[in-house]
C-alpha cells in the first residue's frame, strides 16, 4: 500500500473529537469514500503496526480534513504529530442521485465524519436535506455546531433530544434517500426505519488491516451468504445488501 | 551468466527450484488482493495468490483482525471462491513472472485433488502446500501437525503433481522435524514460516477478539531462527517468511539461509517496492548479488546463546 507523507496543516478540538486537516491536490474524491492514516515516521516506528481508516470529513479541492477520537495509542499518536501518512481515496462512496428530491443524512457518533462532505455535495447539486446526529453524550455532540439546522439526540439526554438519532429525526417518510453512517446496532436499526425509502445507503464501520482488498478482515455479511470486503465493495453499501 | 538491474547494476535474480526469479521477493498467500497487483510491478519474482480450497469458503465471522505489538492477529479463515472460480480469473494475476498457487485442504484426498487440477495448468510455475493455516481445523488437531502428517501430504500431492516444484509451507511448531519430513516425503523447497498462534481479548468488553494467527514484525525472530536451523539440516531450498518490513529484513532472511523471502503484512502498511528498492541498496552497499547472501552467514561459526539445540 502507497502512503503519502503530508503535513498536518490544522488542527481543531470539536467537543471530544479531534478535526485534522492535510493538504490534498492529487484528484477528486467522493463523500464517503475513506483514507487509512497513520503518524509519520515509518517503519523507523514499527508500532502501531498498522493503519487506521478514516472517512473524510470534508474537502475542498485542496485541503482535506478528517475527524476522530483518541480511543488507542494509533489516535493518540495521530493528535499529537506534525506530519501523518495516508493513502490515496480509498473505497466506494455513497451514491448521488442528480435529480433526488428530498434526502435525510443520520449520523452516530464519531459516524458523523462522512455527512459533512455529504452535506456539502447535495448543497452543490441543491439536493435539499435534513440531518440527524445522535451521541453518547454531551462531549462529543459539540460537534454537532458544525452541521447548522441539524437535529440532535444523546442516549444519555445531556443535550437535544433523550434518545437516538432515529428518535431525533422523528420520521423517515417523506425522504427520497437515506444516508446513514454509525455502528452496525445503528444502521441496522436505520435499515428497518428506512423500509419504504426508495434509497438506503449505509457507511458501515469496521476494522481493517490493509484497507486496499487484501487482507479480508474488514468483511461485512450480506444477504444470501457470505462476507464482502468494506475497504473494496464498500464502506458504503446499498441497505439491502447487507444481512443485518 | 549473471544479470544485472538495468538502473541500479545490482543483479536481484535468484534461482529457486529450477525456476530464475528476477528479485527474490514473492507476496505471502493472502496478502495481495487482484486489486492492489497495479502497485507491485517489477516488484516480486513470483506471484502467489491467495490460497485456494476445493470448495468455496464463506471464512471467519468478524472480527477478523485486531492489531497487536508490532503486528496483528488475523482469522479469515481462508476466505476463497473455490479452486474453479480462482483458475478462471488466475489470469489476472499475470504480470509476466511464474506464479506460484497456494492450496489447502482438511484431508489427505482434498489436496491430492487440488494438485491434480493445478497438474496440467501451464500458468502455474509451483505449488505451494498450506500445511500451517492457525484458522481452520484441518480435519482435526493432528493434521499436518506432526512429521507423519506432513510425510503423506506432500508424498501424495508430490505423486498428483509430478511435473511442478512443491513448496511444503510449514508453521514454528516443530518445524524442523515437519522440514525433514516434507523434504523426505519429495518436497522441492520449504516456506518457513506460517503465522504463529495467537489470541487478543478485549478487556472493556470482556470477550475475545481475535484467535488466529499473529503476523509482522513481532514474529520475526522467530521466522529467523526457524529458517536458520532448517535451512541448517535440509538440502532443499527455503522461502523465508515471517515479519519482513524492510530490505534489511530480506537480508537477513537470505543470511539466515533462505533463497527467497516472502513479503505479507507489511504490504498493507508500505510499498513493498520501498522494501525492494532498500534491499537493492543493501546489495550495492555490500557489492553483492542476492543470490550471494543466501546461507553466507554459514562460513562464520555461530555462537550458541541459549535455546533448544537441534
Amino acid at each position: 500500500m502507497k502512503f503519502y507523507s503530508v503535513k498536518v496543516e490544522e488542527r481543531e478540538e470539536l467537543g471530544s473529537y479531534t478535526l485534522l486537516k492535510y493538504r490534498w491536490t492529487d484528484g477528486s474524491l467522493e463523500p464517503g469514500q475513506f483514507v487509512m492514516a497513520r503518524a509519520a515516521g515509518y517503519p523507523a516506528t514499527l508500532d502501531p503496526f498498522l493503519a487506521r481508516p478514516f472517512s473524510y470529513y470534508d474537502y475542498d479541492g485542496e485541503m482535506a480534513s478528517l475527524l476522530f477520537e483518541v480511543r488507542g495509542r494509533g489516535t493518540a499518536l495521530l493528535d499529537l504529530v506534525s506530519t501523518i501518512e495516508v493513502t490515496a481515496p480509498l473505497g466506494k462512496g455513497f451514491r448521488i442521485d442528480p435529480g433526488l428530491r428530498r434526502a435525510v443524512l443520520l449520523g452516530g457518533g464519531i459516524g458523523v465524519a462522512p455527512l459533512k462532505i455529504l452535506s456539502r455535495r447535495l448543497n452543490a447539486a441543491a439536493i435539499p436535506h435534513n440531518v440527524f446526529l445522535g451521541f453518547a453524550g454531551a462531549g462529543p455532540a459539540a460537534v454537532a455546531r458544525e452541521f447548522p439546522g441539524t437535529g440532535v439526540a444523546t442516549i444519555d439526554g445531556s443535550a437535544g433530544t433523550h434518545g437516538t438519532v432515529l428518535d431525533a429525526a422523528d420520521s423517515l417518510v417523506g425522504y427520497e434517500a437515506v444516508y446513514a453512517c454509525g455502528p452496525n446496532p445503528m444502521l441496522a436499526a436505520v435499515k428497518l426505519a428506512a423500509r419504504q425509502n426508495s434509497l438506503c445507503q449505509l457507511s458501515v464501520e469496521e476494522r481493517m488491516g490493509c484497507g486496499n482488498g487484501s487482507c479480508n478482515g474488514c468483511v461485512v455479511p450480506v444477504r444470501g451468504g457470505g462476507y464482502i470486503r468494506s475497504c473494496i465493495e464498500g464502506p458504503v453499501f446499498p441497505a439491502e445488501v447487507l444481512a443485518w | 551468466m549473471v544479470v544485472r538491474d538495468q538502473e541500479t547494476g545490482v543483479d536481484l535474480a535468484v534461482e529457486l527450484c529450477g525456476l530464475r526469479l528476477r528479485t527474490p521477493l514473492i507476496p505471502a498467500s493472502g496478502t495481495l488482493s487482484r486489486e492492489a497487483l497495479g502497485e507491485v510491478e517489477g516488484v516480486y519474482g513470483a506471484m502467489l495468490p491467495k490460497t485456494t480450497t476445493p470448495s468455496a469458503r464463506a471464512g471467519n465471522p468478524p472480527p477478523r483482525v485486531a492489531e497487536t505489538p508490532a503486528g496483528m492477529v488475523n482469522s479469515i479463515g481462508l476466505q476463497n471462491p473455490g479452486v474453479d472460480s480462482f483458475l478462471q480469473d488466475l489470469d489476472a494475476f499475470d504480470l509476466g513472472i511464474p506464479i506460484f498457487v497456494s492450496v489447502a485442504g482438511d484431508t489427505v484426498s482434498e489436496f491430492a485433488l487440488l494438485c491434480e487440477n493445478l497438474a496440467g495448468e501451464d500458468r502455474v510455475s509451483a505449488v505451494e502446500l498450506n500445511l500451517s493455516c492457525p484458522n481452520v481445523e484441518c480435519g482435526g488437531l493432528a493434521f499436518c501437525a506432526g512429521p507423519a502428517s506432513v510425510e503423506e501430504v506432500v508424498a501424495t500431492c508430490r505423486a498428483a503433481v509430478p511435473g511442478k516444484p512443491i513448496l511444503a509451507k510449514l508453521t514454528n511448531e516443530g518445524v524442523v522435524e515437519n522440514a525433514r519430513a516434507a523434504e523426505s516425503a519429495g518436497a522441492d523447497g520449504l516456506t518457513v514460516i506460517n503465522t504463529l498462534p495467537a489470541l487478543t481479548i478485549d478487556a472493556r468488553a470482556r470477550r475475545v477478539l481475535v484467535r488466529g494467527g499473529l503476523s509482522g514484525p513481532a514474529i520475526k525472530p522467530v521466522a529467523l531462527r526457524a529458517v536458520y536451523d532448517v535451512s541448517g539440516v535440509v538440502n532443499i531450498p527455503v522461502i523465508g517468511s515471517g515479519g519482513v518490513v524492510s530490505g534489511t529484513d530480506v537480508a537477513e532472511f537470505m543470511l539466515a539461509g533462505a533463497t527467497a523471502v516472502q513479503v505479507g503484512t507489511a504490504s498493507f502498511v508500505r510499498d513493498p517496492r520501498m522494501i525492494l528498492d532498500e534491499f537493492t541498496d543493501y546489495l550495492k552497499e555490500n557489492s553483492m548479488g542476492a543470490a550471494e547472501l543466501t546461507g553466507a552467514l554459514r562460513s562464520v561459526r555461530p555462537v550458541l546463546t541459549g535455546g533448544g539445540d537441534i
